[in-house]
């Protein structure tokens, strides 16, 4: 089944241009007036705590459940309180003192927010717990073991059991990959009620639009469960390192481009996560690729079309530019990943296309060629015939153009798009008979042997997302043990 | 993905239903150009034209007009028919009675055709005189996937393209355009190319379809945009009252290329009349 074809696609929509407004406000950065923590919820963040250590990656486990089925009223405030642990931890003990400022992604306005001197002592009491340091003087000082009960102690053992290994991120690696298994495999659970609008001052809000074959069918919020595990990440500490520093590590890079991946495959769109991801690794190949990926994706006719039929609530604008806009920064962010893989063949061809989008034909057919020379995948060969055709036909080499799609056709008999590629190249040229002879070359398919996956056309706005399962089996694999029985 | 329209075509003969048992002839020299012209005044079908009322400027050069032909000269319908996602339930039932209404009223000389097309594009039913088969292709359809309305358009003027006989493509989508392999200004071209009178027929929506819009005008056809489907089955059957009411004009082109594009002006003499047919078309091809 295509999904990116038949099914519905969510957009990542930018904040209102509320929050718009106060990002370009001058002295970014502001700070609002702490606000007071309510009760129940350190209870909240320990019962989180516990399940994230209990979640096997990549299963749907009671774990799972539990956290799938919290409301983005509990999502939103617990983005602040695990934001506010994971600080305490990076303190161990010390006073971090009880009032945190958390900082949600992509919006330069912070949040204060004021604990009770006993929610601040438990949460120390928990940051001991789950950074593994429950042996160190400032956890023996606030008598933190006292206080845990054996499931919490046992958390304290596994993260200490990492720590000893030299990575010191046991609970955030683990959180981040259970907010990322429930938006990838509860997405029912994304979907958030509540009016779609100027979101607070600081609060970490996400509205999606749902669209199905250009045209929109639902515009909601969102919960913030990918907010939340970027979040974490952001303060993961490297092997050897005493401070966060996320563009180092290894496994924050597989997530990056495992979860990008996925949302490619399933149309599951996201602007932030892919530029956060770049800021973090701004020279990795496989992630400039998927950038470069999803730009060209928003300047195809599904995406396009849909966001100019939206119906959107005042003051509030979809992330997405103009096709030639977006085709733009595709090919800037190709251009930099072959810079620094110049054997990624895949980008190449995609990077071909791209240009001859743009109109600059000769250099993709350049291109084109280059990449071809590189490829072995029949589905990308495929795609190959194709650009490279559809690039010589404008130059006007309408024999290069025949012999491209021919490939395709070769390689794919069930087809259609090489069959009406050389029917309509033969008419152009002003030969009927040959551009008959081709269409009748579609008409005869057997329609009972047609099926979704007969023409790689339908699926190439996904198909660079085809490993995502791969990708993320091979990052979580290392975290499906260690988990709290 | 978007773009517009097309034009006309350029046969040796004028398509007489023995034309059509012809093989086709696919010469690539103008031996005589036809035009389907509509000639209307206050909105009404002026009848009784003959060749001398007419007058063709081709290229600024005034023509003889050598035939005109009315509602003698069986019709090639192809129907190319979005069967997306979004045509399923209502709309669908409602696609289906006005195509099986289209069906009904055609002539027993006519021909008619059906390609339905979602993000895969298929001949349902070949151009046939056993409209019943084109029925029962068209009761078998079902919407399902994304919308290839480029691809299917093109398909269709190709079926136009495969019979000499005069070719109505009525083309009907709810949507615009998400998945086709083929750029609309390419199909336009081909358009120009053809002997294909385009009707379009899209609902409202806030995404204008301009890719439609150019079809039709390129084609002297017509674009109607719905508000709702329930009204289809009375839209194509206007659609093809207005057709039947077109003339065919013909002429043999005289001091002007041979080759490229030629603007088209069809005039009525001396009488008050609007006339709507191509406004040009692309010879040598």
């Amino acid at each position: 089944m295509i999904r990116g074809l038949a099914f519905a696609v969510a957009l990542g929509l930018l904040e209102s241009s509320g929050a718009a407004q106060q990002q370009r406000a001058p002295g970014s950065g502001m700070l609002l007036p702490a606000t007071l923590v309510e009760a129940g919820r350190i209870e909240r963040l320990e019962r989180w705590m516990r399940a994230v250590a209990r979640h096997v990656p990549g299963e749907q486990d009671a774990a799972f459940v539990e956290i799938a089925g919290w409301p983005n009223d509990n999502l939103k405030p617990l983005f602040v309180d695990a934001s506010a642990l994971v600080q305490t931890i990076g303190h161990a003990g010390v006073n971090a003192g009880a009032t945190m400022t958390v900082r949600p992604a992509g919006q330069k306005t912070a949040l204060r927010v004021r604990y009770s001197t006993e929610q601040y002592h438990r949460l120390q009491v928990l940051a001991c717990a789950a950074g593994g340091r429950m042996l160190e003087k400032e956890c023996w000082q606030i008598k933190a073991v006292d206080e845990l009960d054996p499931e919490l102690r046992q958390i304290a053992v596994l993260a200490r059991a990492s720590y000893l290994r030299g990575d010191r991120n046991y609970l955030v690696r683990r959180a981040a990959i259970v907010h990322s298994d429930v938006a990838m495999l509860a997405p029912g659970s994304m979907v958030a009620p509540g009016s779609v609008g100027r979101p607070a001052a600081g609060a970490v809000e996400r509205f999606r639009m749902e669209i199905s074959d250009g045209q929109e069918l639902d515009l909601h919020q969102s919960a913030v469960h990918w907010e939340i595990a970027r979040m974490l990440l952001d303060f993961v500490r490297p092997r050897g390192s005493d401070r966060a520093d996320p563009g180092h590590d290894d496994m924050v890079r597989q997530w990056y481009r495992a979860t990008a991946a996925w949302m490619q495959l399933k149309e599951d769109h996201d602007k932030i996560h892919l530029e956060h991801a770049r800021e973090l690794f701004p020279s990795d190949p496989d992630i400039l690729f998927l950038a470069a990926c999803q730009r060209e994706t928003y300047a195809g006719a599904p995406i396009q079309t849909a966001v100019k039929s939206a119906f959107l609530p005042a003051g509030v604008v979809i992330d997405v530019a103009s096709d030639r806009a977006e085709l733009r920064d595709a090919e800037a962010f190709f251009r930099r990943s072959l810079d620094v893989r110049s054997d990624f063949a895949e980008a190449r061809l995609r990077y071909g296309r791209v240009l001859d989008r743009l109109g600059k034909h000769v250099e993709a057919a350049a291109e084109l060629r280059k990449a071809i020379g590189g490829l072995t995948d029949r589905q990308m060969l495929y795609y190959g015939g194709m650009f490279l055709g559809a690039a010589e036909e404008t130059l006007g080499n309408r024999d290069a153009a025949r012999v491209g799609y021919e490939q395709s056709a070769e390689l794919y008999p069930m087809a259609q798009s090489p069959l009406l590629a050389l029917s309509q190249l033969a008419r152009h040229s002003g030969d009927r008979g040959a551009a008959l002879r081709a269409i009748d070359r579609l008409f005869a398919l057997p329609p009972e042997e047609r099926n979704e996956q007969d023409d790689p056309w339908w699926w190439y706005y996904v198909s660079q997302g085809r490993d995502a399962d791969v990708l993320l089996d091979v990052m979580q694999r290392p975290y499906r043990s260690e988990v709290l029985q | 993905m978007r773009r517009a329209l097309a034009g006309l075509a350029a046969l040796a003969l004028l398509g007489a239903s023995g034309a059509a048992q012809q093989s086709p002839a696919f010469s690539s020299k103008i031996e005589a150009v036809r035009v389907d012209a509509l000639v209307t005044d206050n909105g009404q079908p002026v009848l009784g034209l003959r060749p001398a009322d007419f007058e063709v400027v081709d290229n600024g050069v005034t023509q003889t007009v050598d035939l005109v032909s009315f509602d003698e000269i069986p019709l090639n319908v192809i129907l190319a028919l979005d069967m997306s996602d979004s045509v399923a339930g209502d709309r669908l039932s409602q696609l289906r009675a006005a195509g099986g209404r289209l069906l009904e009223s055609l002539h027993k000389e006519d021909q008619a055709a059906l390609v339905s097309f979602s993000h895969e594009v298929r001949l349902a039913a070949k151009l046939t005189g056993d409209v019943a088969a084109v029925r029962s292709a068209l009761g078998e359809s079902h919407g399902t996937g994304t919308t290839s309305l480029i691809d299917g358009a093109y398909a269709g003027l190709m079926i136009g393209e495969s019979d000499a006989g005069r070719a109505l493509l009525i083309v009907f989508s709810d949507g615009v355009d998400t998945s086709s392999w083929l750029r609309a200004d390419a199909v336009l071209d081909t358009a120009k190319r053809a002997d294909v009178v385009v009707y379009g027929v899209s609902v409202v929506s806030r995404l204008k379809p301009e890719f439609l819009r150019d079809l039709t005008s390129l084609t002297g056809g017509r674009l109607f945009e719905i508000e709702k489907t329930a009204n289809l089955p009375a839209t194509f059957l206007g659609i093809l009252e207005e057709f039947r009411h077109r003339y065919l004009v013909s002429y043999t082109p005289k001091g002007v290329a041979k080759d490229g594009w030629h603007k088209l002006d069809v005039r009525v003499k001396n009488r008050r009349a609007t006339i709507k047919a191509r406004p040009g078309y692309l010879a040598g091809s």
